[in-house]
């Protein structure tokens, strides 16, 4: 009886223990929930109400159910958002594999040991220091003729005129989009060094040893073992194009919310957006999974 | 023994011959990304130290010839077409920076320390929500946040800005990775010693904690100085105006031509902050960032 008996007073302060720490954490916690609940989840909750309604009267945002009414109009009423959309992917699909490829490279160029190291890792990182804002806008935009330096690097006049003007369209059109992801792959760069740091040198001993050349090594070893962090820096880059503050995209949909008033149609296109964002982003994780490899001891 | 001596210093001169034409071409490619990079910095640089009449010259220059510090003093002292100066919109920008830093830092801290550390009821839930939050983008959340900080009467002011900004998934996250790598056992050492909970957190996990949180200060710091967005939809009074928002009511608007230098000046200005904060900060930030990225 004393030895059935025993275990009872002891599992319930057990259970006392547990409960105070749990109390503890949420005292911890409370300031962030409240935010989160305020800022995050209760505005994700209204929109998708506001996605499949219409706004019946503005003071208090009273809402009537429509359904699919606002995706009708999106698709077969609106003539901005298709080609806007389409522009975006375009957009995204072009320069998602340039920034991979571009700060790859850069990232192996500048995992080497030279001079000056730290300073070229800062240089690529500062566009990342002046955001996607307004600043980038003003600054990239800026230039009273407003071309010479949007476009980065101009094409001199005189190769311009040896070239002919078709061809030199396509050169400042390759320049403009390498300024373009240039300012765009900071943080991929550094990513990519984490990654290049965390590959084992003994593979590249072992392969020296065998005879490798720089070319072989980087197939067979830098680029399967970095492959892990190709596909976070892809979605990474995905996200972030699709989110840019300069798209056309979100400038519409922006315009749609505070310049018309249109919050139920906005909202609407946003979820749309969001979804296609999110279904581009599933894709290239199914696309790329049988790729990459495992080192069996993921976090 | 001497086989190795001998052999070293061959490898070794060997290495050095082979790499340094390559290492050249190394050199000459990053020197003429980063300048490319750089370029749209230097010149607004250049810009900023224009007299007006270089600025309209034809074909535009890039290099400053005469420089001047006179768009500066014009920013400072004295702006036509603005009843509010510009230091104002500097200290704007400023507090609601630093706050918002600020309380991000601790809101965002005790709760990743209490997620991970107590493991309460209902951490997973947490944590999937953090996760959601981190792959959402704002713009589908706007019209409702606004609604909410309307509702709490916060329109127009400063904690327009700084409020909504405090628990950021981003942060969280961030904190909560380095948190899980914080050993129990010197918690509880100090848990038996006698200390309060929170007496544990304050001079135990902060301190072991930092390079996390002198990262997401430094994030925190760069994104809501530069954030546009939030005081366009907020602020309506001009003497709220952070330091983005008032550039472009600079850039835009009646007088432009004349002030084009005055705005490349306070670009200037209102890049310089990041970039100092980011510049003293560099090391501790590359560690974490990669450091969290890769576990994610």
């Amino acid at each position: 009886m004393t030895v059935k008996s025993m275990p009872l007073p002891k599992q319930k302060r057990r259970m006392g223990i547990d409960r105070k720490r749990s109390l503890e954490a949420y005292i911890f916690l409370i300031p962030w929930l409240v935010g989160v609940c305020l800022f995050f989840a209760y505005p994700i909750f209204v929109s998708i109400r506001l996605a499949f309604s219409d706004i019946v009267e503005f003071k208090g945002l009273k809402t009537a159910w429509v359904g699919l009414e606002n995706y009708q109009y999106i698709f077969f009423y609106d003539i901005k958002f298709v080609p806007t959309f389409l522009q975006v992917i375009y957009d995204t699909l072009l320069n998602t594999p340039l920034c991979i490829v571009f700060s790859l490279v850069i990232a192996i160029l500048i995992n080497r040991k030279m001079v000056g190291r730290g300073f070229f890792r800062t240089a690529f990182f500062i566009p990342v220091l002046l955001g996607t804002g307004y600043i980038m806008k003003q600054l990239l935009g800026m230039g009273v003729d407003g071309t010479t330096i949007t476009t980065g690097i101009m094409v001199p006049k005189l190769i311009a005129e040896l070239l002919g003007a078709s061809i030199t369209e396509v050169v400042q059109g390759f320049l403009d989009r390498i300024t373009l992801v240039l300012w765009k792959s900071g943080v991929q760069i550094v990513l990519f060094l984490a990654g290049l740091q965390g590959i084992s040198g003994s593979l590249y001993e072992a392969a020296r040893v065998d005879g490798a050349t720089e070319w072989e090594m980087f197939w067979k070893i830098t680029l399967p073992m970095i492959s892990p962090v190709i596909m976070m820096n892809v979605i990474y880059t995905i996200v972030a194009f699709f989110t840019d503050g300069t798209n056309p995209m979100v400038d519409y949909i922006y315009k749609m919310n505070f310049t018309n008033q249109q919050y139920e149609y906005a909202a609407a296109m946003s979820w749309l957006y969001f979804i296609f964002a999110l279904v581009i982003c599933l894709l290239c994780i199914l696309l790329m999974r049988r790729h990459i490899y495992d080192s069996g001891s993921k976090s | 023994m001497t086989t190795k001596a001998v052999y070293k210093p061959h490898r070794f001169k060997l290495r050095l011959h082979r790499l340094t034409f390559s290492r050249f071409m190394l050199y000459l490619l990053l020197t003429v990304l980063v300048v490319i990079a750089g370029l749209p910095l230097f010149a607004m640089v250049c810009r900023s130290l224009m007299p007006l009449d270089e600025l309209y010259i034809y074909p535009p220059r890039l290099i400053v010839h005469k420089p001047t510090l006179r768009n500066f003093s014009d920013l400072l002292t004295s702006l036509s077409s603005s009843t509010v100066p510009f230091t104002r919109y500097i200290f704007n920008s400023l507090f609601t920076t630093v706050v918002t830093v600020l309380a991000s830092v601790m809101v965002c801290c005790m709760g990743a320390y209490g997620l991970v550390k107590h493991k309460p009821a209902g951490s997973g839930v947490i944590f999937a929500v953090v996760v959601a939050a981190l792959s959402f983008s704002t713009h589908v959340t706007q019209i409702p946040n606004y609604l909410v900080v309307n509702k709490l009467g916060l329109v127009n002011s400063y904690w327009a800005l700084i409020i909504p900004k405090i628990a950021v998934a981003y942060n969280f996250f961030l904190v909560k990775q380095f948190c899980e790598q914080l050993p129990d056992s010197i918690l509880e050492a100090a848990r038996i010693d006698g200390a309060k909970e929170f007496k544990v957190f304050w001079t135990i996990a902060m301190p072991l904690l930092k390079p996390a949180w002198t990262t997401l200060a430094v994030f925190s710091f760069v994104n809501n100085w530069n954030d546009y967005f939030s005081p366009l939809i907020f602020i309506s009074s001009n003497a709220l105006k952070t330091l983005p928002l008032a550039l472009q009511t600079l850039a835009g608007g009646a007088g432009v031509v004349a002030r084009a230098g005055t705005v490349g000046a306070a670009t200037f200005l209102t890049t310089v902050p990041s970039i100092l904060v980011f510049a003293i900060m560099r090391g501790k930030v590359m560690e974490t960032m990669s450091f969290s990225g890769i576990k994610s």
